[in-house]
């Protein structure tokens, strides 16, 4: 059972939050452009570390608000939580820091 | 037939915890470890979304009459009254007595401006828990911290109680309402008193 | 129950240092390993090979796993692959001279809604014309066959009916990773535990070896059967896979008188239940939300978990919760493994077989052995490639594997 800091609410037990995979993953700016391969590492392809990830989370039973989170996917500690749009504070493999720090 | 059309149809209303309200009363366990259960039907309730900082929020904040709550666990207004609880960065919850004419107002407040008011009153019902044991039977599902250190009178947060997302705001001393959505008030208000039956009985240590 | 364990022979395989080069490098001594290494020596005369595992044999999924095996799949790719799978467990004892107690007691799966009816029906309809054993049982059948279970229309989630697979079962899982390996070693398979994968080394797109905490390898093929690290082993082979990996959970409670003859699934409240040879209620969850590694997850899962088991079986509530652990599952998009070549060449891998690869083990080795002995899939795992999801040919199981096994 994780203790789950909400950017807007604080820390919270980990039954009122949803998971939401991968963090930072950009919609393609021309679907129609890309190749069946490029199409399917969109569609398919997440990554998938052992250590630190970016990854999306939604306070669903709090404030129901998506914020993103940098997590150990082997300890399952939590190194930081940032609100959309905020700079990712620490360096992921699935994502660089993007300078600042919480 | 004209004549026969029924003008007042509050008559044929049923709050979500009509059927239940004579098992809460007897279910209400008295004494130094007592604690109790009520339904508290048809009040106010309006939803309203506007952004921190923007005219909307102001002119909304203007026309509650008590302000809105600027973070998390804050409640503008009081539990009698008008009471406008916390539920998002941009989104509140006003709660206010059986009546309570406001939401045209709030309507005209916000005007055309980006925001939203909307009638929320059958969407939850309030049940009422109060006595010396209040908090140690919430404490059986609800896990947030609700040791008066850090859940004080005139606190609310949306959080669940067991499995049912709940809207929970400590209204005095021992005293806290529970909002569920009212399908789940059933569930909620049986949930109530499987964990009241314990405290009948004297402690076991 | 009734069945005595076999006696616990005094050493089953040895445990060599590795030698400077293999024909064929297996990366994962779990059941699909071990099963692959089994077939490569056993049907494509491939001896001079190597089962490299980083903890103890078997210490991963194999011997965390609920032991269902089942072949009632819905789409004709997974029939003909789990079924395969089920032949070969029913002649496995044998030929592995190994009484590892693979009891067909039958398998159901509960449908709980209109909704799940309607899936299981279809499900059981292309079951039948794939030759896979299957039929629809009403709620009274499932009563006689599960006597304890509550099929009244009170509950939460009533029992509105069930698919029935009579051929399937339980087998004990350790015993059968001990099983192959037994035999494996016979046949002059190294067997080499404590030693972890940590690099590839490759001329041009040609994989030549591995790097090991026990020094570099070389072999003329490397197979990855690594489940729950299928993605950080492709990462350093230099790869991508679709794979997700999820922490899942299971419990025993404690020994009990025999209660529970079959095996009783239900997708939808998330529970499937059996009791073991011992007598111990095994019971596994859905999946914890999160991508983890930690082999641990989290308590109101369980939770969840015991409350529907209640539900269904009034019994349980008077017994006990003993221990609860969990493994690490690769889990694909279409809930579908992937047993495949890969863009680098003479490398080849088994992995997302996610909730459900322990039925698949003898499957998964009989067609990734053929796969690497001939480096072209058999005609049982084409289907299963990595390329289909870039070419969109999905075997969607999520209704038949849904929650978990
Ligand atoms: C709780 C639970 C319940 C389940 N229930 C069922 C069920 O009822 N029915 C069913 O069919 N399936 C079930 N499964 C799924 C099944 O256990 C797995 O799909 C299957 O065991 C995976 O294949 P395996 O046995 O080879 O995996 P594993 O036993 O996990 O083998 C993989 C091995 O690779 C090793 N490895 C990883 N990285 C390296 C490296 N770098 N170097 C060397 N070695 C490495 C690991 O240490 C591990 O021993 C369940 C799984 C869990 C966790
Ligand atoms: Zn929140």
């Amino acid at each position: 059972m994780m203790l789950i800091e909400c950017p807007w609410c604080g820390p919270r037990n980990e039954t009122e939050y949803g998971y939401g995979g991968e963090a930072h993953v950009a919609y393609p700016a021309d679907p129609n452009a890309l190749t069946d391969n490029e199409w399917a590492k969109f569609l398919f392809y997440r990554k998938n570390p052992k250590g630190l990830f970016a990854e999306r989370w939604v306070h669903s039973a709090g404030c129901r608000r998506w914020f993103n989170a940098v997590r150990d996917t082997l300890t399952y500690e939590f190194k930081a939580v940032y609100k959309p749009g905020e700079p990712q504070p620490i360096a992921t493999t699935n994502a660089p820091a993007q300078g600042g720090t919480k | 037939m004209a004549e026969q059309v029924l003008t007042d149809i509050s008559a044929l209303r049923t709050s979500p915890l009509a059927h239940m309200a004579f098992a809460l009363q007897q279910g209400a366990v008295a004494g130094e470890r007592g604690v109790s259960a009520r339904e508290l039907a048809f009040t106010t309730q309006i939803g309203l979304r506007a952004e921190p900082g923007s005219e909307a929020h102001a002119a909304l904040a203007a026309a509650t009459g008590v302000g809105l709550p600027a973070s998390v666990g804050e409640v503008a207004g009081n539990a009698e009254g008008t009471a406008v609880l916390w539920s998002g960065p941009d989104e509140f919850l006003v709660v206010a007595p059986e009546g309570t004419e406001l939401f045209d107002d709030l309507v005209a407040a916000l005007g055309q401006s980006a925001g939203q008011v909307v009638d929320l009153s059958a969407n939850r019902t309030v049940v009422e828990l109060s006595g010396p044991s209040a908090r140690l039977v919430l404490e059986k599902g609800c896990p947030a911290d609700l040791h008066p250190r850090s859940f004080g009178v005139g606190t609310a947060i949306a959080t669940v109680l067991g499995p049912v997302p709940v809207l929970l705001w400590k209204t005095a001393e021992d005293t806290f309402r529970l909002l569920p959505r009212a399908s789940f008030a059933d569930y909620t208000a049986r949930w109530l008193l499987d964990a009241m039956t314990e405290f009948a009985s004297p402690e076991v240590d | 129950m009734a069945d005595i364990l076999p006696e616990h022979p005094e050493f089953l395989w040895h445990n060599p240092d590795p030698k400077p080069s293999y024909d064929a490098i297996i990366v994962g001594g779990g059941g699909h390993g071990l099963a692959t290494a089994y077939y490569l020596a056993k049907n494509h005369g491939m001896t001079n090979i190597a089962v490299l595992e980083r903890g103890w044999l078997a210490g991963g999924n194999m011997a965390r796993n609920t032991t269902i095996i089942r072949s009632n799949y819905l789409w004709d790719e997974s029939a003909g692959m789990y079924e395969k799978s089920l032949k070969l467990w029913e002649q496995l004892p044998e030929e592995l001279e190994y009484d590892f107690l693979f009891s067909q007691r039958g398998v159901m799966n509960l449908a709980h809604t209109l909704g799940d009816v309607r899936e299981s029906m279809r499900r059981v309809g292309a079951n039948q014309l794939n030759g896979v054993d299957a039929e629809w049982i009403t709620p009274e059948q499932v009563k006689e066959l599960c006597p304890i279970i509550n099929i009244g229309d009170d509950i939460r989630y009533p029992v509105m009916g069930a698919t029935y697979q009579p051929r399937a079962g339980i087998a004990k899982h350790d015993h059968v990773a001990w099983a192959f390996a037994r035999k494996c070693d016979e046949m002059g398979v190294d067997i080499i535990q404590n030693c972890e994968v940590t690099g590839f080394i490759k001329d041009g797109n040609r994989v030549t070896g591995v790097k090991t905490n026990r020094g570099t390898i070389n072999a003329g093929k490397v197979a990855l059967c690594g489940a729950g690290h299928s993605s950080v082993l492709a990462e350093q082979a230099g790869f991508d896979l679709p794979i997700q990996s999820h922490p899942l959970q299971a419990l025993v409670s404690e020994l009990h008188e025999p209660v529970h003859p079959t095996v009783v699934m239900s997708n939808h409240v998330h529970v499937y239940v059996s009791q073991a040879h011992k007598g111990e209620l095994v019971m596994g969850a859905g999946i914890d939300t999160y991508n983890g590694y930690g082999q641990r997850g989290a308590f109101h899962v369980i939770e969840e978990q015991m409350a529907a088991a209640v539900e269904l079986f009034p019994i349980f509530g008077r017994a006990h919760v003993l221990r609860t652990w969990g493994g690490i599952v690769d889990t694909t998009m279409d809930a579908s493994p992937i047993v495949s070549k890969t863009p680098i060449d003479q490398l080849y891998v088994n992995c997302g077989w996610g909730t459900g690869g322990f039925k698949g083990t003898p499957g998964a080795g009989f067609t990734f052995a053929h796969t690497i002995a001939n480096d072209e899939p058999h005609e049982l795992n084409a289907g299963f490639s990595i390329e289909r999801f870039e070419t969109g040919h999905l075997i969607d199981e999520h209704g038949a594997a849904a929650v978990a096994h």
